[in-house]
Formats: C-alpha cells, structure tokens, sequence
C-alpha cells in the first residue's frame, strides 16, 4: 500500500524573520508539529469532498514576495489595512487611532506586547478539524493585531484587504488576531483578492476571542482568482452574552476551504452565521463550520445558501455540538442548496450531536433547481427568460445578501454576483 | 385576432385538448365553461406557451402570425396575457420588482424607454387601488402569502399593467366574494377595448352578469361541444352539463373550488 502522502518538508521552511522573538519562537515550535503531517485524502472524513482538488506543489511552498505593488488604492468607508501576501503594507493602510483601541502589525510589537500575544495565539480553533489551516502557524510572517479595552467602540468598519499577487508561485499566510475586551464593539471586513495567474496559496488564520458582552461582526468576502487556493479557518470563543455575526460571501475557485469554529463558553452568547456561496466552470467551495454550545442560555442561528452552476462542486458541512451542560440552548441551523445544471455536484451534511436534555435545535437542509412553474410565470409576463433566471436565482440568497450590515459590501457582492450571472445565464 | 385550428395537446404522453377549434375577433369577449378536468387550463397553458405541455397537431395564429414558434415571453411581448388558475408564489422576488421588470420588458419590446423607479411606483399604486389591493402588497413576495382572493386582484393588476391584446382569464373569479368579484369585473370591464380581446374560463354565471360576453363556448373532453351566446350560460346554470350528454359528477356545482 502507497503510504500516505505527507506536508512536503518544503512547506515547513524556516520563512522570514521580521516578527518579535515570542512570535518567531512560537511559530518554531507550531512548525516541529506539523513535520510528517499526512494531508488529507478522499479518506479523511472532513476532507472527503475536497482532497481532489488540493494540488500543493514544493513550488508553492515558497513565500510570496512582501513588497510590491498592492492593487488596492482602494477607498473604503472605514478604516483600512492592507496585506500584500500576508504582509501588512503601512503605506496603504489607515490605522484606527484611537483610545482603548490597538491596532498594530505583528512586527511593531514590542517584547512584551508579543509575548503577551504568543501566549493567546493558536487557542481558538480544533487542531484535529482544520489540519492544513496549522500551516499558518508555523509560517505566518505579519499579522493584524486588535485589541479592544472593554467598553471600546471601533467607530468605523475595519476593513482588511488580502491582496495576493501571483507573478510566480507561492504562498501567503496572512493572520488576524481579535481581543475583543468586555462590552467592546467592532466590524471587520477579511476581502480576500488577488492578481496574476500562477498557482499558489493563501492559507489564512483569523481569530476573535470575546470577552462579556463583547459583540463583533465580521464579513468576509472571498473573491480570489482561478489560480488561488484558499485555504481558511476562522476561530471564536465567545464569553457571557457575547455576540458574534458572520456574513460569508465566497466565489469559488480551484479549492476553496473555510473552516469556522465558534464555542460559546459563556451563558447568554450568541452568534448568528451567515453564508451565500457562488460556484462556476469547475470550481470548488468548502464551507465547514462547527458550533460549541458549552454554556447554557446560548443561541446559535445558521443559515447557509450554495449555488453551483456549470460543473462546480459546493460543500456544506455544519456541526452542532451541544455539551451536557449547555441547557435551554437554542440552535438552528438551515443550509439550502441550488444546483443550476444537471454536472454541478452540492454535498451537504449536518452533524448533531446533543448532550443536553433541555435544548432546542432545529436544523435543515435542502437541494434543488430553480423552479420551473416560476420561471414560466415569469416569463408569461414578457421578462426575458435569462433575467427571470436570475431573479429567481436571487431569490433564492437575496434574504442573505439584504443582511450583509455594510452597503458597499453589499454592493461588491452585487458586482460579482452579476458577473456570475452573466457567464451562467446566456442570452435568448 | 386569435384563431385556433384542431389544436391537439398532450401532457405526460396523455392527450388532453382533441382538437379545438375557436375564432376570436378583436373587441369581443369569449367564455369558456366546462367540467373539472376537461382542458380549460390545459388550453390557456397551452396558448400561454407553458412547455409541459406537448402541441401534437393543429395551428394557432394570432394576428396572422402563428403563435405556436414563439417563445412564451415572446407570445407575451405580442400581447398575450393569461392570468392563472393558481397564481404562482415566488418569495425572495418583491412583488414591484416583478412588476416593474415586467413593464419594462414590454416597454424595451415597444421602443419605449423604461420606467425608473419612482416613476412606477406611482403607477403601480394607482393600479393597485383599481383592484383594491393595499400598496404593501407591492412589497411583498410575487403571491407570496396572499389570500387566493389577493391573488387573483393582483393577476388583474398585471393585466391592467401589461395592457395585453388577448387576455386570458382561467377561473379568475374562482374564491372571490361578492366585492372582490365586482373589483374584479371592473377591472376586467377597464380592459374590454375595440382592439383587445378576452377568453375567461369561468365555472360561474355571476361573473358573466358583470362581465358580459358576447360568446360562451362549452368545453368537454378536450373538444368543444357548443357555443352560443349569453343565454348559453344561463341554460347551463339551470340545466348543468347533464342535457349536453355529460355525466353527472363531472359537473361544474361539483367543482370544488
Ligand atoms: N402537468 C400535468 N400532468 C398530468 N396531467 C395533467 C397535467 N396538467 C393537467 N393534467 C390533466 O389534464 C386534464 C385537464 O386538466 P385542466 O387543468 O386543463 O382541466 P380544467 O378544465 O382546467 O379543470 P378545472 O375546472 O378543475 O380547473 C386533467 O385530467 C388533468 O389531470
Ligand atoms: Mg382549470
């Protein structure tokens, strides 16, 4: 038997030095673990679906240039930190300054700050669930701090551009770190995009940890190119009566993969999940998210909406974990999938697993087509079949998109929704 | 206008309309009576383009220009209206939305500019008061959740938008009360014009009282097997379908609607 494929030793290359020696240290020691690491395979149970799209070269293993050119003059109604190729780029970015609010690179931290941060770092996500989002650990070479005092307000939305230029091959290992102090409010939007065409990978880490009452949006939106893997993991541990809100808008690629972890540790959190995504031609998404009910009291609402045109291949893949403790919890999950052609493939699974006796839980999951008796009730009024496809297509994540908090988010997404339409939908 | 020649059409391989022969002139309204099952909605689908179901014989022209090439939004484009049976749901599409697409797709087709959204706004409230539908339905999703009376008012509403030269009403005043059905009827009677024509399917004299036809035509089998004038409607309100040598059960006082 072929032994299984293992992290080529390449990946685990000692990367750029320009971080404070507590985070260097940590990222040592997060790099021994992962030596031998077997990557996954059609065998692996959370991987079954996507292992056949993960191509990772030694090619890729190299680290993308740090400095270069970012696209993004782009204006944002908020504040805004560029990483070009995981690297924070000061001269495009626009940090907040303000009191009881930190926001720093990696690199500009002190002795202290970084120790302080290397002790916090890594504690969010289940190591044995997101395997090769650990890269980062073991590679990043900057990343975003927030810290926010208790009862701090970020006034404006955050927005971090992940910006990866693929002129060759290679990786970018971006990573965020959220220390949301006690009653603290923020919006951070993660727009992952890139240029150029050659294969590589963005392998991200994005972590909240929120302390009483903290209450923490983030929206995120993946819009990388068709040479792009995205490899992504975002973990939340959410205190007493914390509030947590996602919106994930993804586009997919030759592999797209979000893991997202969120344990409500405290009685009375909640957090609301949101995710539309978009797949054409051969493209592939990965959405995998799990939530913790550890506490009692706690709500979780999920609701996640696929759409697969042409040959592409979604997945969905949620887990509700109910600990025994965790009474008169409230979660509902719904994951609703539209398959636009008869080669477009959505495999959706969700995962219960309930220890408490006196609990709510409601989940459900469809797939189907477009319908055909409103699609000729549209268009026995004179609309053109092509648009009474995409109203209906709409329909179906309109809800979703109306709930994404920031308008220009909404507008981007429309942008790239419409393209979708276009190369979906022809002319008749 | 209209002209319809041995149509034969079949759904899932069973042949349903068995030849259907119907003249209708510009200005003239047409009703079509007939048992549960006998092909009405099978024909107005049928003139409406709905894809189910399969024309295995006979020819259709409208205006001269035969009807059955066209693709169904170009059969409407054309003029065609058919205001359905069952009214489809459509949540997540606002109901302006829909209404406004569906104007301007008609108005592109003509040459005309399209409405913006203000300016139609303002004229799908006015419409909308002509069938007495409150403008938050405007809001909502296309039928989504409205009554079955809501329904058929907003059917009307798109005919009295679309300005159609056939409009085909299938059981319009089915579920309606007495102030819905003469809404209803009024805003059919808005639409009865020198260039426009109707065909309603309609189980119901009392329609016929408001909206008044000029031909009624009975429908069985697939075939039509009488027509005649108004006095038509009001002998098979007394008589039911049984004189015609149509069995009992299949009578339209058992239709239940
Ligand atoms: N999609 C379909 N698949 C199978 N059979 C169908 C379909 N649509 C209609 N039929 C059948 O065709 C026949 C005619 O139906 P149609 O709806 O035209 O009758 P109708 O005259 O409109 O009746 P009603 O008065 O009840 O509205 C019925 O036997 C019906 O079951
Ligand atoms: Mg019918």
């Amino acid at each position: 038997m072929k032994p299984a494929p293992t992290l080529s030793a390449a990946f685990l290359e000692s990367a750029g030095q320009s971080l404070p020696k507590a985070l260097l240290d940590l990222r040592k020691q997060r790099g021994t673990a992962l030596v031998d690491m077997p990557l996954p395979t059609r065998k692996t149970e959370n991987w079954k679906y996507s292992s056949k799209y993960l191509k990772l070269t030694d090619e890729m293993a190299s680290s993308l240039p740090s400095q270069g050119k970012a696209l993004t003059g782009q204006e944002v109604p908020g504040y805004r930190i560029v990483f070009l190729n995981g690297v924070i780029q000061p001269e495009a970015s626009k940090f907040p300054q303000a009191d009881g609010i930190r926001i720093a690179s990696f690199r500009d931290l002190d002795d202290q700050e970084a120790a302080e941060l290397a002790d916090q770092l890594d504690n969010t996500l289940d190591d044995k669930a997101v395997q090769l989002a650990r890269l980062n650990a073991a590679r990043f070479e900057d990343g975003l701090l927030i810290r926010l005092k208790p009862d701090a307000v970020l006034d404006q939305p955050l927005f971090v551009i992940h910006e990866v230029t693929a002129d060759a091959s290679g990786s970018a290992f971006p990573r965020i770190f959220i220390d949301a102090g006690r009653h603290s409010q923020a919006t951070l939007v993660e727009e992952y995009r890139s240029s150029g065409s050659e294969p590589v990978m963005v392998n991200t880490v994005t972590e909240f940890q929120l302390a009483d009452g903290a209450n923490i949006t983030n929206l995120r939106l993946t819009m990388e190119g068709e040479n792009v893997q995205h490899i992504g993991a975002t973990g939340v541990r959410q205190q007493r009566n914390a509030r947590f809100e996602s919106h994930t808008v993804g586009f997919g690629g030759p592999l797209r993969r979000h893991d997202l972890q969120v344990r409500l540790e405290g009685e009375g959190g909640e957090c609301k999940l949101n995710g539309v995504v978009v797949t054409q031609g051969k493209q592939h998404y990965d959405n995998h998210t799990t939530i913790e009910h550890v506490a009692a009291h706690c709500n979780s609402e999920e609701t996640y909406r696929n759409i697969a045109a042409d040959q592409s291949h979604a997945v969905f893949n949620g887990r509700i974990h109910i600990h025994q403790d965790a009474q008169k919890s409230n979660a509902d999950m719904n994951n609703k999938n539209l398959l636009l052609s008869n080669g477009a493939e959505i495999d959706t699974k969700p995962e219960l697993e309930i220890y408490a006796d006196d609990v709510k839980c409601a989940h459900g999951a469809t797939i189907g087509q477009l319908d055909e008796i409103s699609l000729f009730y549209l268009v026995s009024r004179g609309i053109a079949r092509r648009e009474a496809n995409v109203l209906l297509t709409m329909a179906f994540i309109n809800e979703l998109v109306e709930q994404i908090p920031l308008e220009t988010v909404r507008e981007t997404a429309h942008t790239r929704l419409n393209q979708f339409f276009d190369q979906t939908f022809q002319e008749v | 206008m209209l002209s319809i020649k041995n149509l034969h059409a079949s759904v899932e391989g069973k042949e349903i309309l068995k030849g259907i022969n119907l003249e209708i002139k510009a200005g003239e309204v047409h009703a079509i009576m007939g048992p549960n099952g006998s092909g009405k909605s099978t024909l107005s689908q049928v003139l409406a383009g709905n894809e189910a179901f399969e024309v295995t014989e006979g020819e259709v022209t409208l205006n001269g220009e035969n009807l059955l090439d066209l693709e169904t939004e170009e059969r409407a484009r054309e003029g065609i209206f058919l205001a359905f049976q069952y009214p489809v749901e459509i949540p997540g599409v606002s109901n302006l939305q829909f209404l406004r697409t569906a104007v301007n797709a008609m108005r592109t087709h003509r040459g005309e500019e399209e409405m913006n959204a203000a300016e139609f706004m303002k004229l799908a409230k006015e419409v909308s008061k002509q069938v007495d539908l409150d403008p938050s339905f405007l809001k909502r999703g296309v039928n989504e959740g409205f009554s079955g009376g809501e329904k058929k008012r907003n059917e009307i509403m798109q005919a009295l938008l679309l300005q159609p030269k056939l409009a085909i009403l299938d059981e319009t005043d089915s579920g309606l009360d007495i102030d819905a059905l003469k809404v209803v009827s009024d805003g059919v009677n808005a639409l009865r014009s020198e260039d426009r024509a109707i065909l309603m399917v309609t189980h119901y004299q009392r329609l016929l009282n408001h909206i008044v036809p000029d031909y009624v035509h009975v429908l069985a089998g697939g075939r039509i097997i009488k027509s005649g004038g108004r006095e038509l409607a009001l002998e098979l309100e007394e008589k039911g379908y049984g004189w015609l040598g149509i069995k009992d059960e299949e009578t339209a006082d058992s239709a239940a609607n």
